[in-house]
């Protein structure tokens, strides 16, 4: 890949040099409203040659203000007809760069299609552009406006499946514009962006928006080889208004400005704020297992809340509105109903949000209209505080955007979601969570995350500066903050898989070929280009490695093969012994233990032959009751029990304040301390018990009792061991095995001719490194080979094969029948789906039914308390699990990895009952009762269903099936209707 | 298997040779449908019990599954339908098919398939000749006749079908398009099975091949795809050494060899189609090297003696892969 930058004379026509401010150097980046810093950079594809420059026209579209630097970049690119990819802050105003491109389009009288990944910001984009444009149309799952318009605007799903079925679109499509392309590394839609980058029109030009990344040239260089062009890069760091971030203190009073505006990170006022933590109580505890802050939501014993408080200081310091981002859709909503006694608008204000509100509810039905969450929700709208998250009502969640919009809204309590999208800012913006929960765990926000949510702080034009705060409490560490505030944004990574409706559509096509897709991924070109950096990297581990020369390596070796054996025999040892059936007898208190004081967090390249131990003395022991209140740093298999022992220990406070306590050896330094450790670190058991006082509150007494342990071991050094066998009744085969295998290999050890060479020690501290760089290497090596061959290949094989299998596709790769209808559905999983379909379920099931067992392929979510539906519902969703079973059971056989049990519970029967009486005609409100889910999930599954439903009905028109066709044609018209299929507010 | 009886005078050797490999080829085709063949209004038996799925060509008239059209029954799970024999062609998303245009108009061609109705090929449909991405204008529509005129050859592939029952055509790429320097042939559509590539370039001869998938088989000079993007880099090149490009590709003189090949590979389709064979690249390409071994004239290829040939030779091919 040859790329030129050709940064010097294309910028220095009309900037002043001062503006080509490279972001590598954050701490020193000047932030002014004039000079704007933004990088250009170009890549070419190989053998390039340079088109002649084309005439140059009068600008498409001029605009009333003037451009920042990175815009009019952006946009020279744009004129020479070259594709560019923009990455900038969401507020920096990249949709300058969009309507340009439009503009420009529609004076070539060319089509320009305008993507972007959720359909709600679709329609707010469709909006914006018809007002400007006029010849736009919208193509959502959802709704078709005027689809022959020249600008269409429409989800990146739509484009894969006009590209696929071939549209004459396709042809006519000059430039695409990708919104929010970072959404590529989404783990599941992902791998959209892909396919219609790689498929998209070999003539046509890219406009890539993008949230900042920090590998958009790696991206460009991508899409000038996937296509053959040249892509320009223009990135920018700046925001219109500065940041300030502060921190707040869970339990504190006060804000502490950590990250001014000039990106400077003040050290001194972040400790303060650590120092000003109210540590939590006991009482509090949970809050530490992350599940939900419950500091946040009831106040200690009548005191106010934090976030109560908070949004008060706020309010006071006028740095309203603000944005309060939480991960949960419940938190969103208890912390808002916190805010009750809150007023924030005047009496006009209210007025005016009681008029928009009821005039845009207008267009439900009355007995919508009566929906808890539609009459709940208007007392808080008047006082100026809002809710905003997907399990809303669509309807209500454009009604709180358009009153945020408009000012009447002084305080939103959100989820992520709304920090992607449409320009919707706040003068501040409050992170009430610092963890996330991202489907397996709790995890904390990203810097990527963090940068993108805190993105909406700071109104262009009316503030200036824009306000982040962080609220912390406990669990955070100081450095987990730091690299959050001040860390760079994520990379863009390829989230590339396979499906089946993606290879059945390749192949069906005479030139497609699922072969070539995977050579022209991201994930490839990623692959490709990571190989020459891994071989570098074991070229030097290499060259490390044969430059440790050690002397009589062999038989060192063979003495270390040995130790290494020895050590892993003693580990099964203390596992039989320790396994709590023989060892809990024998915890009684006062038995002086061995324990096992080595440190994990030290370097693992040091080696010895003897384990770092130390003596106590058992004061208890505990069984745990559950791994939620575990340590995280605790091992599962010692999750059961913990012994409290007395020993010397190191105390010592780490920078955050919190207390470190760790075992030494007894004739250290150190306080004699009672410490709880997992069974895991106890080595052996002494048989002698201690006479100790029972009262070991004064330190003397302890000094004491360890004094004890100290002389005892002295007069026996071994400790007078328990024999586990005679002592502890351990009598199993295994048990025996192994300590006769131990007592050989010692026997040869003791033997080994190297043992008394001196220097033992530092000689295997040498090889054991030199071991942990062959390790590295093989694993390396290993990468390697598996990114030189094409990825996915063998899934590509496997999936092949169950296609085959399954009759879908012939051996010659032709598509079959059953492929053709697979080929249809891509909104829900299409194997089962069709086999369900081949296997007459749909035939015979009444149209209700067959819409409500639709409705397990659309809901992921499992419901605690759903109960079970009713026999006939149950028996059809019986059919599905075998279904399910029998093709994830079929798909294990041919090699692709799949989990059969998760896969057959993936399909939910929750929302069954629900749907049928939707289908049957009930009210909204009355299926809310019967499913206890958020209304705005809901509806989304009954919207994904419709879409389904549209994809079987052409599936059963190509398989000549006119019966099941009418039927399908019938469901959607039983499930279209009222407020779940209420048009947007944008529209 | 479905015979066509030979309308040509056989001498009595040849009719015994012949009768003999149509014995074999019989004997060899499997046996398993064959109970399963319908002619109109015979009743499918299925369970009706039993929830099943009535696909093309079945009907349910008074709780009796009926065959609306003559063919032999195909199940797929639950699903019943019945495969046509020698009907016109039906056409299925994604088919490779060649047409004749037999009308432009305003801003569509309508192109001959072999199909109940005709195909519609849009202007916008058809990559620019310029290779331009836009819309077209009111000009485009004028000069749609520099592109294809009535009884052009055309190459397209099927886009959708309407619910009318409509076809419409689309040209994905650059290999779709106006077929020139060759000879169209028309077959039986079901001689001509789906298979992965329709296009085959044979390259020992400079030949292309294109199987359409309903039934019309264009065998040309081979043709280079050209990337608009290549086109466009050697513009400047072309623009000096050719000023007037087209008329010079439109007088480049195909050799006889070439055209030689052409009617040779022509003849060996019309052999296979009228002993109703199905065409594949490898049994056309074994049986024009059958003539071409056996010094076979071009003409003679249509004669008596060489269906017998090409006969014995199909039921021997038959035979050896059955037995692997």
């Amino acid at each position: 890949m040859s790329s030129v930058k050709r940064k010097s004379e294309e910028e220095s026509s009309d900037c002043a040099p001062p503006q080509k401010i490279q972001r590598d150097d954050d701490s020193t980046q000047i932030i002014n409203q004039e000079l704007v810093g933004c990088v250009h950079d170009v890549s070419f594809p190989e053998n390039y040659l340079p088109l002649p420059q084309a005439d140059i026209k009068p600008p498409a579209k001029e605009f009333p203000f003037t451009l920042d630097s990175f815009q009019s970049e952006a946009i020279k690119c744009l004129v020479n007809g070259e594709s560019v990819m923009v990455s900038a802050h969401t507020s920096a105003g990249k949709t300058v760069v969009a309507s340009y491109a439009i503009a420009m389009s529609l004076r070539e009288n060319q089509r320009v299609i305008y993507t972007s990944p959720i359909k709600a910001l679709s329609n707010q984009k469709y909006r914006d552009f018809k007002q400007e444009f006029s010849d736009v149309g919208l193509m959502t799952g959802d709704v078709t406006i005027d689809p022959n318009a020249s600008c269409l605007v429409m989800t990146t799903e739509i484009l894969r499946s006009m590209q696929y079925k071939g549209s004459e679109i396709m042809r006519e499509v000059a430039w695409i514009i990708f919104d929010e392309v970072h959404y590529m590394r989404d783990s599941e839609r992902g791998v959209v962006w892909e396919e219609s980058i790689v498929m998209a029109p070999k003539n046509s030009r890219f406009v890539f928006l993008s949230a900042t990344v920090p590998n958009a040239k790696e991206f460009a260089d991508w899409v000038a080889k996937v296509h053959r062009q040249p892509c320009h890069i223009v990135y920018t760091d700046y925001r219109p208004t500065p940041l300030q971030h502060y921190v707040f203190p869970a339990g504190g009073n006060g804000l502490y400005l950590v990250v001014d505006e000039k990106a400077k990170f003040h050290e001194d006022s972040f400790q303060k704020s650590l120092n000003a933590l109210v540590p939590a109580n006991d009482g509090d505890k949970k809050r530490e297992n992350g599940k939900s802050q419950k500091g946040l939501m009831v106040g200690k014993f009548g005191e106010e809340s934090d976030i109560f408080k908070l949004v008060k200081m706020i309010i006071q310091r006028q740095y309203d509105p603000v944005i309060l981002f939480s991960f949960s859709k419940k938190e969103c909503e208890a912390l808002a109903m916190q805010m009750s006694k809150m007023d924030l608008n005047s009496d006009d204000e209210k007025d005016a949000v009681e008029a928009i509100f009821t005039s845009a509810i207008d267009m439900l039905s009355d007995d919508d209209k009566k929906l808890p969450q539609v009459s709940n929700i208007l007392p808080i709208l008047k006082r100026g505080i809002g809710v905003h998250h997907s399990g809303l009502l669509p309807i209500l969640k454009e009604v709180i955007e358009i009153l945020f919009q408009e000012g009447l809204i002084k305080c939103l309590f959100a989820t992520e979601t709304f920090s992607i999208g449409l320009n919707m800012p706040a003068k501040t913006v409050v992170f009430t969570n610092v963890r996330k929960f991202d489907g397996d765990k709790f995890r904390w926000l990203s810097s990527g995350e963090y940068i993108q949510m805190s993105g909406r702080a700071g109104r262009r034009g009316i503030d200036k500066r824009g306000i982040c705060i962080l609220m912390v409490d406990e669990k955070m560490e100081p450095a987990v903050a730091k690299s959050m505030l001040k860390g760079s944004a994520d990379s863009l990574n390829s989230a590339f898989h396979l499906s089946y409706n993606m290879l059945l559509n390749q192949l069906r096509c005479e030139e497609g070929d699922p072969e070539n897709l995977l050579r022209n991924s991201f994930f490839q070109f990623q692959a490709d280009r990571a190989i020459p950096d891994l071989e570098k990297q074991i070229k030097s581990l290499e060259e490390e490695r044969d430059s440790m020369v050690i002397e009589e390596e062999e038989s060192l070796k063979n003495y270390y093969d040995l130790i290494l054996q020895c050590k892993s025999l003693k580990k099964d040892i203390r596992d039989i012994v320790f396994t709590p059936k023989y060892c809990l007898p024998f915890l009684l208190p006062n038995r002086a233990v061995c324990l096992d004081c080595s440190n994990d967090d030290e370097e693992p390249q040091s080696f010895t032959i003897e384990d770092q131990e130390t003596w106590g003395v058992i004061m208890k022991f505990n069984k745990v009751k559950s791994l939620s209140e575990d340590d995280d740093n605790r091992r599962p298999e010692d999750a059961n029990y913990t012994v409290d022992i007395l020993t010397r220990c190191m105390v010592s406070k780490n920078s955050v304040g919190k207390k470190k306590v760790k075992a030494v050896p007894l004739k250290e330094r150190g306080e004699p301390v009672v410490v709880s450790v997992p069974l895991s670190q106890i080595k052996s058991l002494s048989s002698a018990i201690m006479n100790i006082p029972k009262d070991l509150l004064p330190v003397e007494a302890r000094e004491n009792a360890l004094k004890k342990v100290s002389e005892l071991l002295s007069r026996h050094p071994d400790g007078i061991p328990l024999d586990s066998e005679v002592d502890m009744k351990i009598k199993t085969s295994d048990y025996k095995k192994l300590v006769r295998r131990l007592e050989s290999l010692e026997n040869l050890f003791e033997k080994h001719k190297i043992a008394k060479s001196p220097l033992i020690t530092e000689k295997l501290k040498v090889l054991h490194m030199k071991e942990g760089l062959k390790a590295k290497i093989k694993s390396l090596k290993k990468t390697v080979r598996s990114s030189t061959a094409l990825a996915f290949k063998d899934e590509l094989k496997a999936r092949k094969r169950v296609l085959r299998r399954l009759g879908y596709i012939t051996s010659d790769n032709v598509v079959e029948l059953k492929g053709k209808v697979a080929c249809e559905i891509s909104s829900a999983e299409e194997l089962t789906l069709t086999e369900l379909m081949f296997s007459g379920v749909f035939k015979e099931a009444k149209v209700e039914e067959l819409v409500s067992l639709l409705s397990c392929f659309v809901w992921r979510e499992r419901l605690p308390d759903a109960a079970k539906p009713r026999e006939e519902l149950d028996l059809l969703f019986i059919q599905l699990q075998d279904t399910a079973r029998r093709v994830a059971e079929l798909q294990l056989d041919c090699k692709v990895e799949i989990d059969v049990e998760s896969f057959v519970h993936s399909f939910r029967p929750d929302i069954m009952e629900a749907v049928y009486a939707w289908a049957k005609g009930s009210k909204f409100y009355e299926i809310m009762e019967i499913a206890r889910v958020f209304e705005g999930s809901l509806i989304r599954a009954i919207r994904r269903m419709e879409e389904v439903l549209q994809q079987l009905i052409v599936a059963a028109k190509s398989i000549g099936e006119t019966q099941l066709e009418a039927k399908l044609e019938e469901a959607v018209s039983m499930i279209k209707r009222d407020i779940v299929f209420a048009a947007s507010l944008y529209l | 298997m479905v015979m066509q009886k030979l309308e040509l005078p056989l001498s009595q050797t040849q009719k015994v040779r012949f009768e003999r490999a149509i014995e074999r080829l019989q004997s060899l085709s499997s046996t398993a449908n064959s109970d399963s063949s319908v002619i109109v209004t015979d009743s499918i038996p299925v369970n009706h019990d039993d929830a099943f799925l009535k696909g093309h060509g079945t009907s349910e008239v008074d709780g009796e599954l009926l065959a609306t059209v003559c063919g032999v029954v195909e199940r797929v799970d639950k699903l019943v339908y019945v495969r046509t024999l020698r009907a016109r062609y039906k056409p299925e998303v994604g088919d490779i098919v060649v047409g004749r245009v037999i009308e432009v108009s305003q801003n569509r061609w309508r192109v001959e398939l072999n199909f109940t109705q005709d195909g519609v090929l849009m202007l916008s449909s058809m990559t620019n000749p310029d290779g331009g991405q836009r819309r077209r204008t009111s000009v485009d529509e004028l000069n749609m006749r520099n592109i294809f005129v009535e009884h052009d050859v055309v190459c397209s592939e099927v886009r959708t079908i309407q619910h009318d029952g409509s076809l419409q055509l689309h040209a994905r790429s650059e290999k779709y398009g106006k077929l020139e320097k060759g000879q169209l042939l028309k077959v039986d559509p079901y001689l001509i099975k789906r298979t992965k590539p329709h296009f085959h370039h044979i390259e020992s001869l400079g030949i292309d091949l294109i199987l359409g998938c309903n039934g019309f088989i264009w065998v040309g000079e081979h043709v280079e795809v050209r990337d608009p993007l290549i086109i466009a880099d050697q513009k400047d090149d072309e623009m000096i050494s050719s000023p007037t490009k087209n008329t010079v590709k439109d007088q480049t003189h195909i050799p006889l060899e070439t055209r030689q090949t052409i009617c040779r590979l022509g003849n060996a389709i019309r052999v296979l189609s009228n002993l109703g064979f199905t065409m594949t690249l490898e049994v056309i390409m074994e049986t024009f090297n059958l003539s071409n071994s056996n010094n076979i004239d071009i003409y003679d290829m249509l004669g008596s003696e060489f269906h017998v040939v090409v006969t014995e030779n199909e039921a021997e091919r038959r035979r050896t892969k059955r037995k692997n």
